[in-house]
């Protein structure tokens, strides 16, 4: 109880100070360009989201980014491309559905013929046998079948843990859990513990791709906030207009979470023979 | 100079008239000076790339060279190769007609230094790079998109895009793409973001560039 006072009380200081932070002013009506900036950046909550981010840069500071380089330096590279090829594989039915619902037949045929050949070809999505062939995975999330179907971002969010999002990739993520059968699949403790681990090892897996451009971000940005913000604009344009495999070298099967992190697959440089079609 | 009285009707007529008459022949001009702004020919986009890469990758796998050698090769490099100007003046983008002649100076004399800075900063820990032309290249109305596929010893491949231009009748890199991510946009964001958090002036950006040059030369120097 007495321990427990103080910190419900800067807790609640913390809310107070965000409500009244809460709202970024507009510029004056009679500076046209100024206003078009402003509607651009589409962030009216932009100085509630800055406290945010400060929160999350110090959790990430000493929590997140540690253990991710920790895991670096613990793992070897094949060991962790086969977690990485492993998430990738147990995302699938949510890919896949939402290839479906964006009416996108071609990427779900990939979708699925990938999930059967790596499931089992690939022992249990360890590896990427699929990409061998010539058959490079993509991502998919509900915030994306959203965009696809004309809704607009709604606003910029920043929130601690998760990064940046909006009101739409924030359901989109929610959505996706829920169409997501090993949400719904079985239970006792050894299900919710390897939902744990997975959820963690998603974590992990996000933040060890991110550590070279988030550094980067740090070490040359003058002002790391804006330029996350238009970072993650720009990927996720990319990613709902299914750009991110121009060449079949990039991407990013497995610990995307519809947050707009990319995570850069090895390349093919070279043509490969043509892949077994999809059963 | 003697100031006319306010311009009657019949005079603003006559002007509206004599610029109606002056537009055909702007058109007639512009089109005219298309051809030297065409289109950039795509092969020679990639050959461009390709050899400026080769330049690069040459000057950071140099094994006579230590880090600051290796650094100033590459900045010659980058400054030959990249429309620095041009590109500044797209990242400061509205806020170019507010800034005095001497902030603007100073400007593109700061963005030379932290673009270049920057780039030979990192290009410079590549160790052993290897670099290849992808396989998509593609034209936009104005320029090209060059695609490259960075490999370094212990990390997973990459794709830059490079967006190449015509300038002055030379071939120049005006853009840099990762994954979807152009770096003119970024920084144009944060640069608006420092000038609008700064009450809406450049001098706020141009304290905010000298510190940083100020960083970088710092952290040159340790290594």
């Amino acid at each position: 109880m007495f321990r427990f006072r103080p910190a419900m009380q800067r807790a609640s200081l913390l809310a107070l100070a965000l409500l009244a932070a809460a709202c970024a002013t507009p510029p004056p009506a009679d500076d046209p360009e100024a206003v078009a900036e402003f509607r651009e950046t589409n962030d009216p909550f932009e100085p509630a989201n800055r406290v945010l981010f400060e929160i999350h840069e110090v959790a990430d500071r000493f929590v997140l980014q540690p253990i991710a380089e920790t895991y670096r330096d613990l793992l070897p590279q094949p060991v962790r491309n086969g977690i990485r090829n492993a998430l990738g594989n147990l995302r699938a039915p949510v890919i896949l559905a939402n290839d479906l619902l964006q009416g996108n037949v071609t990427r779900a045929r990939i979708t699925l013929g990938r999930f059967m050949v790596n499931s089992t070809l690939g022992i249990g999505g360890l590896l990427d046998v699929s990409r061998d062939w010539g058959v490079p995975g993509h991502s998919e999330d509900f915030g994306q079948t959203l965009a696809v179907w004309g809704v607009g971002e709604g606003f910029y969010m920043f929130l601690p843990l998760l990064g940046p999002s909006s009101p739409r990739d924030l359901l989109g993520q929610g959505v996706d859990m829920a169409i997501n059968p090993l949400t719904w699949l079985g239970q006792g403790a050894a299900v919710d513990a390897a939902g744990w681990v997975r959820l963690g090892l998603t974590v992990v897996d996000t933040r060890e791709a991110l550590l070279e451009p988030i550094d980067q971000v740090r070490a040359t940005s003058l002002d790391p906030y804006s330029t996350l913000r238009s970072a993650y604009r720009q990927r996720r344009a990319f990613e709902i207009r299914n750009q991110e495999s121009p060449a079949g070298q990039v991407v990013a099967p497995a610990g995307v979470t519809g947050f707009g992190q990319g995570v850069t697959a090895p390349a093919a440089p070279v043509a490969r023979p043509a892949p077994p079609r999809a059963p | 100079m003697t100031r006319f009285p306010a311009a009657s009707p019949h005079i603003r007529a006559m002007k509206r008239r004599l610029v109606l008459a002056a537009l055909p022949a702007a058109a007639g001009l512009l089109a005219l000076s298309t051809p030297g702004r065409a289109a950039v020919d795509i092969a020679r986009a990639a050959a461009f790339i390709e050899a400026a890469g080769n330049e690069l990758v040459a000057a950071i796998n140099d094994p006579r060279l230590d880090l600051p050698a290796r650094r100033e090769r590459v900045a010659a490099v980058l400054r030959r190769t990249i429309d620095i100007e041009g590109t500044g003046r797209f990242i400061l983008g509205r806020h170019v007609r507010q800034a005095s002649p001497a902030e603007l100076a100073e400007y593109n004399r700061l963005f030379d230094d932290i673009i270049v800075r920057n780039l030979s900063a990192r290009f410079g820990e590549y160790r052993g790079v290897r670099f290849s032309l992808g396989r998509s290249q593609q034209r936009t109305e104005e320029d090209a998109l060059v695609t490259t596929i960075i490999e370094r010893p212990n990390s997973a491949p990459f794709a830059l895009d490079w967006r190449v231009a015509e300038i002055g009748g030379q071939l120049k890199v005006v853009d840099v793409i990762a994954e979807g991510t152009s770096l003119r946009l970024t920084t144009r964001s944060e640069y608006a973001a420092v000038i609008q958090r700064g009450g809406g002036r450049v001098s706020a950006l141009l304290e905010a560039m000298r510190n940083q040059v100020a960083q970088l030369a710092a952290r040159e120097t340790r290594g």
